[in-house]
């Protein structure tokens, strides 16, 4: 058995919904049926075999090659096997992610893990806005699982979060945090303006100095055991947040103008 | 063009007709008596065994007006979990409690109605719910303009001005929001609310104007009867969705002084305080008083399980249901000091308690009052449930076993507070043609629709005999708007524009100075602005007003 491969073969001139590509829904499907498989692509249905060359028969482990950042919901819905993904991708991967891994060897666009419930996500290049967010009009944002990103993630990370592990080892945009239901934020490099706008309950976790607005206010410095037991928890991770082990940190609390209960703890 | 319908079993309830087989033919859009046997017939349809009726009619469904806009704004994911693409003929569309205007139409037509009336036209938004509407392909539409909580009619009311006056605005009001009658919603309480109230009783004052919802009630309902407006006041009671509010709908039945009144959703106005749960059934004292009180109709309202979305003008019920709501997100706002709104998504459960009694009690009322030309079939769409049910919800009217199997699913505690599970009655289908055609058009007005006596429109639906109800009034053979033929095997073939049903009663334009002068003083616009004309719903060449006639006005009383 080796890997089922999908090898982006067009220019694909509208995006292109990969949704129905996942381990899920190819499971014990034959070459034939994959390769009829239908993905829609602005006004137009296209055949699986008319955008990739398909090789491989492992269903449970996917494997995405050439890849641009046309191709939309990569992974999304999956719940089991795991998706790996060569090149960009498009908006909504991992999209309502339950289990399962999904790894990138690029950069993502926006809403990435959007309403994610379970299963691991990295992206090893750039995320785009509203990763671990929710979609527009809904009330909670991703609700488990974890998600790593190498390198910097764009405006609204975590918008109305409400539980998991969201992991960014460069930098992260304005508003990281938004509206935070509650759940974990880790970000290495520097973040934008307005971190933590909004939030209710959650942890976030920083690595520089910060400005913060009004409502988010110092609450000294402190040691906090349980710390430890969170970072031992991320050992297992392939990130360098694998290997965090202070546990004194500057708290901040907010945000003050709405209900306030998030905790911001700086590691300086 | 004459077309004939051969040998199709015909329930017309309008003639009395009950499961005759017979023919019928349709010339231009009309239903013809049977003509000479010299004439071509131009397209015959063989229908040997199927069922033929009139085309349905709902008459209290919510697909106009900024609430269902709202609805639709706040509900991104009903949007996204029920897609429908576009195809030959129909357009793209989407939603499942709070559809795209487009869809509606589709929707409607190809479940066999012809007709869906809006209950809640706001006249200062009436243009809006018509330009709505009229995006609605294939089905006739019409409105009932909403007042009571209105500040003119409360500043009338609290100055005692003469039934007269009242009468003059009630008709100005209709002919300038193009409306089909007067609907009354929480009467004067979606102003007190404004006022800080968060209950108003029928007899309890408005704390601003002093005004009583029974007042209200009596002047609205004498005022649409004296102006001989075909659809007596459409009433959404006081405490809508309180327990106990079963009393304040008996006495809303008795505030009409033998008026007639429509009073509607029915269901969520006849809840009882008893048991451990203080939440009771009150359809039995409902029914009984909507058996004995001829002027009384009612629509039930009914509630089927599931996501739905509930869009009133009921400010006040809305607010106090607000925290029940799922997804979590509300919105509850006043418009133009005129009325106001409020939109609560909810998902009913028939595992709860509280849902799966209002279940209970809706069956109750429809199986207990006894004439179907006085209670109509209705789920309020969205608030009960969007109207794709209706024929779920037909099948539970129609046959016991399925409903006795439904209700032992239901919380156990509901099934012990009901008597649903005793009641033996089975809707027929004539009864049913009366409910959804002939009493809907007859209530509402409409002389030419919901029959199929010579001169009526040919809007037709023809199904086939299932004993699965549910799936023959899903997908009907045949359907006929205006003699066109518009869905064939439950899917559109044909994409046509129905009417806007209206009436215009006469009145004294003089009361024309008075509104004008208070459109000037407080208002963002002025009055010539707000009246909507035939042209304006005509204008885009999809639509048209029919006006409908208000017989016998009656004798003005001092």
């Amino acid at each position: 058995m080796s890997a089922l491969a999908f090898t982006l073969k067009i220019k694909p001139v509208q995006r292109v919904d990969c949704s129905p590509l996942t381990p899920d829904l190819l499971a014990g499907k034959s070459a034939k049926d994959i390769a009829a498989t239908l993905l829609q692509s602005g006004r137009q249905q296209l055949q699986a075999d008319q955008v990739f060359d398909i090789s491989g028969n492992d269903s449970s482990n996917i494997e995405f090659s050439n890849s641009n950042g046309k191709l939309d919901f990569i992974g999304a819905h999956m719940s089991c096997g795991s998706v790996t993904v060569h090149g960009d991708v498009g908006s909504y991967l991992g999209l309502q992610m339950k289990k399962g891994s999904l790894t990138v060897h690029g950069n993502a666009d926006a809403y990435a893990a959007c309403g994610m419930a379970g299963g691991l996500l990295h992206i090893l290049g750039n995320a785009g806005d509203f990763i671990g967010g929710a979609l527009p009009g809904d009330r909670k944002g991703m609700r488990g699982g974890t998600v790593i990103v190498t390198g910097n993630a764009g405006d609204r990370a975590g918008d109305q979060m409400r539980r998991g592990v969201l992991l960014i080892e460069g930098d992260a945009g304005e508003y990281c945090a938004s509206r935070m239901i509650a759940g974990t934020i880790g970000v290495m490099g520097k973040v934008g303006k307005y971190v933590g706008f909004g939030m209710r309950h959650g942890t976030i976790l920083l690595f520089k100095p910060t400005d913060f607005h009004t409502t988010i206010q110092d609450c000294g410095h402190h040691t906090l055991p349980y710390l430890n037991l969170m970072f031992k928890s991320f050992t297992p991770l392939p990130s360098k947040f694998a290997h965090l082990s202070q546990n004194r940190v500057q708290k901040f609390g907010g945000d003050l103008a709405s209900d306030g209960k998030g905790e911001i703890l700086i590691f300086a | 063009m004459l077309i004939k319908l051969t040998g199709g079993r015909v329930y017309d309830p309008a003639h009395g007709i009950d499961g005759k087989v017979m023919d019928i033919y349709a010339r231009d859009g009309r239903i013809v008596a049977k003509p000479k046997d010299t004439e071509r017939i131009d397209q015959e349809y063989q229908l040997a065994g199927k069922v033929v009726m009139a085309g349905a009619i709902d008459m209290h469904t919510h697909i106009g007006g900024g609430k269902v806009n709202i609805a639709r704004m706040m509900l991104p994911e009903d949007h996204r979990g029920d897609p429908v693409g576009h195809s030959e003929l129909c357009r793209a569309g989407c939603g499942h409690a709070a559809p795209s205007t487009l869809t509606t139409g589709y929707r409607y037509a190809e479940m066999g109605y012809t007709a869906g009336f809006e209950p809640a036209v706001l006249p200062m938004n009436a243009r809006q719910a018509h330009l709505e509407m009229g995006d609605v392909p294939i089905i006739d539409k019409g409105g009932y303009a909403m007042l009571g909580s209105d500040d003119m009619l409360l500043r009338m009311l609290a100055a005692k001005k003469d039934q007269n006056a009242i009468n003059d605005y009630v008709a100005w009001t209709l002919h300038a929001s193009q409306a089909m009658g007067i609907k009354v919603v929480n009467p004067g309480g979606i102003s007190a609310f404004k006022f800080n109230q968060r209950m108003l009783d029928l007899d309890e004052n408005n704390s601003y104007y002093q005004v009583t919802p029974r007042e209200v009630l009596k002047t609205l309902a004498r005022a649409v009867y004296e102006l001989g407006v075909p659809h007596p006041l459409h009433i959404h009671g006081n405490n809508l969705g309180v327990p106990g509010n079963v009393e304040t709908t008996l006495n809303t039945m008795l505030g009409a002084e033998g008026y007639p009144i429509h009073l509607t959703h029915i269901q969520f106005h006849s809840y009882g305080t008893e048991g451990d749960r203080k939440f009771s059934s009150g359809a039995a004292r409902i029914a009984e008083a909507i058996n004995q009180r001829k002027n009384v109709s009612a629509d039930v309202g009914q509630i089927l399980f599931g996501q739905t979305v509930t869009a009133s003008g009921d400010n006040m019920a809305q607010f106090r249901n607000h925290a029940a709501g799922s997804p979590k997100k509300w919105v509850v706002m006043d418009i133009e000091c005129d009325a106001g709104c409020g939109v609560v998504p909810f998902k009913y459960k028939d595992k709860n308690f509280v849902n799966a009694l209002q279940w209970a009690i809706g069956l109750e009322i429809f199986l207990l009052v006894e004439d179907p030309w006085r209670i109509f079939l209705t789920t309020d769409h969205p608030n009960g449930a969007p109207f794709t049910s209706y024929p779920h919800l037909i099948r539970l009217l129609m046959d016991k076993t399925f409903r006795k199997e439904a209700f032992s699913r239901i919380s156990p505690d509901a099934q012990a507070m009901s008597t649903l599970g005793s009641i033996e009655r089975e809707y027929t289908l004539y009864e049913i043609a009366i409910m959804t055609r002939a009493g809907a058009a007859k209530l509402v007005g409409l002389h030419d629709r919901g029959h199929l006596g010579a001169g009526a429109a040919a809007d037709i639906t023809v199904y086939t005999d299932d004993a699965d109800r549910e799936k023959m009034f899903t997908k009907p053979d045949h359907v006929f708007k205006d003699g066109q033929l518009v869905v064939k095997d439950g899917s559109v073939v044909k994409v046509t524009w129905g009417a806007t049903h209206v009436v215009k009663p006469e009145f004294d334009r003089g009361i024309e100075k008075d509104i004008a002068k208070y459109f000037d003083a407080y208002h963002t616009v002025r009055m010539e602005h707000v009246k909507v004309t035939d042209q304006h719903i005509a204008d885009d060449g999809r639509g048209h007003v029919q006006v409908h006639e208000c017989k016998g006005r009656r004798e003005k009383t001092t």
